[in-house]
């Protein structure tokens, strides 16, 4: 018993001095193509002959859930459990004070383009490798909006709810010229509480948690109404007409029954399962889910129907979201010169092309994008919505940003769920956002 | 206390009780509290009462076949996190099981996790994991009553709910106290389902008191007033303690 007890201390003891075989230890996102790709990736990095054993790279993930809140308590910490961190466009400003910027090489211009090498910079160096480009598609089902475009009846139908829902008798349009409000009467037309002969439960399923990613795909909506954080002079103007008609757009869809009344708790997976079932007619997503949304085998119901489009336009125009999530230094590695050399190389055209062909969504441009194009037709859309139509909201990259999102992710579904007024919702956002968008001190 | 950030974790600058202040001038951390205490105060009354009458209830079959009370524990075992991810799916109205059969059986599902019925639909999965332990609890409570005393009331004539008010739940009377103080600490501080399940909720109609002291920390990124908001929970934690300590103190007299 004694000598037992002794042996497993001693293999415990052993097993926890064990230094790590992985060199450069990557936190990268968890949960998506992302975390695919980056395996992918790291899996052809550690097998070439010039990666030595001191430099092979282990991956690491934690929950999605409160991923940021740990890493920015990780970070300020000090923590030395990993040489390479995820960051993302709208949190650079947060965790810039506790990484290193790096140098991706000469190559790297030439593989993303300055516009996305830029998504990752801050006060004009760059602090990570732009991985994956995220904006928002349209999703809609083609053959319902075929078949709506081909029956007189239909449209007559979808005139008389765009009358009593939006004031307006409008027509049915192709989804590459929808207006915002063609959109909420096509959204409306394919719900069943409006429509009983509509063929979808739904018309749109809306991600409405209180939730800061649910923020930046709802902004698209007012932007295109010429929507701002600010104005030139740092001044907050969410309290907008632009504002309050993206707001009341989503609430009246809601409030019609034109998205699932759970939506308030809804964000990525709950609505792309709506949308998987075959009974929501269009949806605004992230360009990740085009992944799954329009394969057969991950969505057998829906994938054969499926096509996508920009989101629609506005008064001002179209607009999408756009951010990058990326792979950065962090100041406290205790191997920089490693991550560095696995950065360097993630950054060429035959590092993208893998991660790209394992499912992630980088933003290439030039020989790099004519590389992967035929298997991932996705990118080329990609960079062009970026190109034309991806905004950044002014203040959207400092420090606060995410506290920003966090604000109005609590008062805008306080509105949405009725507990309060559209004024006070804007005026609490207002005041919240004069706070954390001061000039830092 | 201290004015600080994440980006001033390591050089903080006093500002005396400001934080306090910020914290009790904060709307959010009223509703949080009177969310956190009602709900604490529902679940705790609901899971004892129905444990209770569990416990009574079936108090001849699990004497029978104990291992049955393995099965109605369960839940417990089950954690609180994967609990509300569990719930994310079940009451999910494309993927999940409830919403399915309750539109094939009556063609209509409520929406659980809709404003009006959120609160509701968290306070019966909370009571749903955690009656087992107060079941658990009052069985071996109702058990230990001695079966002389059950005897000498039966001799006096005492039966069924008579016998059940006067006999057995005034010797389960401490039992009863225990295990609706644990439940009602315990459901004061949820976090873990809730949080899973709505976040904050929209709003903010489902943020108890330690997800509102944790979105102020790693949301919003203001640390001092997270913490004072925790010290104010630690305290008034303790005054209720300190009180019903005293209560049960005295009540042997």
């Amino acid at each position: 018993m004694t000598r037992l007890t002794k042996a497993f201390a001693l293999g415990t003891a052993l097993a926890l001095a064990s230094p790590a075989l992985a060199e450069v230890t990557v936190l990268g996102w968890p949960g998506g193509p992302e975390e695919t790709a980056l395996r992918a990736a790291t899996e052809a990095y550690n097998a070439r002959p010039e990666t030595t054993e001191d430099n092979k790279v282990e991956l690491i993930f934690f929950s999605r859930e409160g991923f940021f809140d740990k890493l920015a308590a990780d970070l300020a910490a000090g923590t030395t459990a990993f040489d390479v961190n995820l960051i993302a466009t709208y949190s650079i400003g947060r965790y810039a004070p506790f990484m290193t910027p790096v140098d991706l090489g000469s190559d790297a211009a030439g593989t993303f383009g300055e516009s996305v090498l830029s998504t990752m910079q801050y006060e004009g160096q760059q602090y990570g490798v732009p991985t994956d480009l995220s904006l928002h598609f349209m999703y809609y089902r083609k053959d319902l909006i075929d078949q709506l475009l081909a029956d007189t009846a239909a449209q007559q139908k979808y005139s008389e709810i765009a009358q009593q829902y939006l004031g307006e008798a409008l027509t049915p349009k192709a989804p590459d010229e929808w207006t915002w409000r063609d959109w909420a009467a096509t959204a409306l037309y394919f719900t069943q509480a409006v429509n009983p002969d509509s063929p979808t439960r739904y018309g749109s399923v809306l991600q409405m948690k209180n939730l800061l990613f649910n923020m930046m795909v709802f902004q698209s909506l007012p932007r295109s109404y010429g929507a701002d954080w600010t104005d030139e002079q740092g001044n907050v103007t969410v309290d907008s007409e632009a504002y309050r008609t993206g707001l009341e757009m989503y609430k009246m869809l809601l409030d019609a029954g034109a998205t699932p009344a759970d939506s308030l708790s809804y964000e990525y997976p709950e609505a792309n399962a709506a949308f998987q079932s075959g009974q929501v007619a269009t949806m605004l997503q992230w360009n990740a889910a085009a992944t799954d949304l329009l394969n057969a085998e991950t969505s057998p119901a829906t994938a054969a129907a499926t096509a996508t489009v920009a989101p629609p336009a506005g008064p001002e125009g179209r607009f999408t979201h756009v951010h990058g999530l990326g792979l950065g230094v962090n100041k406290n590695a205790e191997n920089p010169e490693g991550a560095q050399q696995f950065l360097q190389w993630l950054a060429t055209p035959a590092a993208m092309e893998i991660y790209a062909k394992a499912g992630g969504a980088p933003g290439l441009t030039g020989a790099a994008l004519d590389a992967v194009k035929g298997d991932r037709p996705d990118l080329a859309q990609l960079g062009d919505y970026a190109a034309n139509y991806g905004y950044v909201m002014r203040g959207a990259t400092s420090a606060n940003a995410l506290s920003v999102y966090e604000l109005q992710a609590k008062e805008f579904t306080g509105y949405w769920a009725g507990s309060e007024t559209l004024d006070e919702a804007l005026a609490n956002t207002t005041t919240g956002m004069t706070d954390l968008l001061k000039p830092q001190q | 206390m201290s004015e600080v950030g994440f980006e001033t974790l390591r050089a903080p600058q006093l500002e005396g009780f400001g934080n306090f202040a910020d914290v009790l001038r904060d709307e959010a951390f009223w509703d949080s509290l009177g969310f956190s205490l009602r709900f604490g105060t529902l679940t705790a009354v609901l899971e004892v009462a129905l444990g209770l009458f569990l416990a009574v209830f079936l108090a001849p079959i699990l004497q029978r076949h104990a291992w049955l009370l393995a099965i109605l524990t369960l839940p417990m075992m089950v954690a609180p996190a994967m609990m509300g991810l569990m719930y994310r799916l079940v009451l999910h109205e494309f993927v999940g099981p409830v919403p399915h059969y309750l539109l094939a059986w009556f063609g209509t599902s409520p929406a659980f996790l809709a404003p009006g019925n959120v609160f509701w639909t968290v306070v019966v999965i909370e009571v749903l994991q955690w009656t087992p332990f107060t079941l658990l609890l009052f069985h071996l409570a109702y058990g230990s009553i001695s079966g002389e005393i059950r005897e000498a009331a039966r001799m006096d004539g005492a039966k069924g709910w008579w016998m059940f008010r006067r006999v057995e739940f005034p010797m389960m009377l401490p039992t009863f106290g225990v295990a609706l103080a644990i439940r009602f600490i315990d459901g004061v501080r949820v976090f873990d389902n809730i949080y899973v399940l709505t976040g904050a909720g929209a709003g903010g109609s489902t943020m108890s008191l330690p997800i509102y002291i944790y979105t102020s920390f790693f949301r919003g990124g203001n640390i001092g007033a997270a913490l004072a908001a925790s010290v104010l929970f630690a305290l008034a934690s303790f005054l209720i303690l300190a009180l019903a300590w005293r209560f049960a103190q005295r009540r042997p007299a």
